[in-house]
């Protein structure tokens, strides 16, 4: 999820049909540049070289847990030939998802530090001195605990991933200078080391001595390994 | 037989270039003409209420500034890119 601002201009995003490195590249309409929709990156055209804003959202969640939480949240809805639809029935990339193929074009790309199909979490931090760092979380890492907590580039992190409700988040465990250590509850919810409850859905503190205070969520993916690492080779992965 | 190592040579090393780029291909690959996948540039909503959608129907959430929208992956596998407006801020939702 990207800001479509760059510059001080608005941009509108549209879908090329073209693939660079076995994904999506998007196009915007005002300069048909293309972009890579893993990175935010322009590669080719007008604007090559400049790089869309990241934003933080939740990657996936089952509906009724989103709902839960938002219930005020508004359903992206499609115009169809059966009328108006929030969802479709099926998953059209069922089979590939089942499949141990990895890329669409053919080409297997390979970094054997993990099975191509692993589902990872991917993180991005940028460090003091303006390196950004990678890493990867493998969702095997979540059958016990929902909650890791971690260090990369001297950015403490919390990563949040429940197997229920596929719900995925990654929040820095610092507010304001104090950082905590979070330990699992139950579902998505989590106790810091003060005894604070939170709502790792919403970020926020709903109980203790933190009550109200919210964690600053970062961008993170759910992503399968062999994309993670064809374009981010030199990511480091959770052990 | 002399006579024939530097085509071979030259040959090994064709393959190994073509090997080599295998794994650092950079090439853009058109698989479809532009917009052959409709993007949404005008998104539609209803209410979380009025919404048909199965309970565990995986959705891309997303909330800026207390106004939140959800999408149905399964939806978005036909268009990809959401051109959205949430909380104030302009967004692309990619899938």
């Amino acid at each position: 999820m990207y800001s479509r601002e760059l510059d001080g201009k608005t941009y509108t995003f549209g879908v090329s049909g073209k693939l660079w490195r076995d994904a999506l590249l998007m196009y915007d309409h005002q300069t048909r540049s293309l972009w890579s929709h893993i990175t935010g990156e322009a590669i080719k055209g007008p604007l090559t070289g400049k790089r869309l804003k990241p934003l933080a959202s939740m990657p996936q969640i089952a509906w009724k847990a989103w709902q839960l939480n938002y219930p005020n949240a508004r359903v992206l809805s499609v115009p169809t030939r059966d009328g108006m639809r929030e969802n479709r029935r099926q998953d059209v990339y069922a089979d590939y998802h089942a499949s141990q193929r990895a890329g669409v074009s053919g080409m297997e790309y390979t970094d054997n530090r993990l099975p191509n199909k692993s589902l990872v979490i991917g993180v991005q931090v940028q460090t003091k001195d303006g390196d950004t760092q990678f890493r990867a979380y493998p969702l095997t890492h979540f059958t016990e605990t929902a909650v890791i907590n971690d260090t990369l580039g001297e950015v403490p992190l919390l990563i949040f991933h429940d197997k229920k409700s596929f719900a995925t988040a990654v929040f820095k465990r610092n507010v304001a200078g104090d950082a905590w250590t979070f330990r699992h509850q139950d579902r998505y919810f989590v106790e810091d080391n003060t005894g604070t409850r939170w709502n790792l859905v919403t970020g926020e503190a709903i109980s203790g001595k933190n009550e109200g205070k919210r964690l600053e969520r970062l961008p993170a993916v759910n992503i399968y390994w062999f994309a993670w690492a064809r374009y981010y080779p030199e990511t480091s992965i959770y052990r | 037989m002399k006579h024939y190592t530097p085509i071979f040579i030259l040959l090994l090393f064709v393959t190994l270039c073509a090997t080599a780029a295998d794994y650092t291909d950079d090439a853009i690959r058109t698989l479809l003409p532009f917009d052959a996948i409709p993007a949404i540039t005008d998104p539609q909503f209803v209410s979380a209420n009025d919404a048909k959608l199965d309970a565990d129907a995986p959705v891309i959430g997303v909330t800026f500034n207390d106004e939140s929208h959800a999408y149905s992956l399964y939806l978005l596998n036909g268009h990809e890119i959401v051109n959205d407006v949430v909380g104030g801020l302009k967004i692309a939702t990619t899938w």
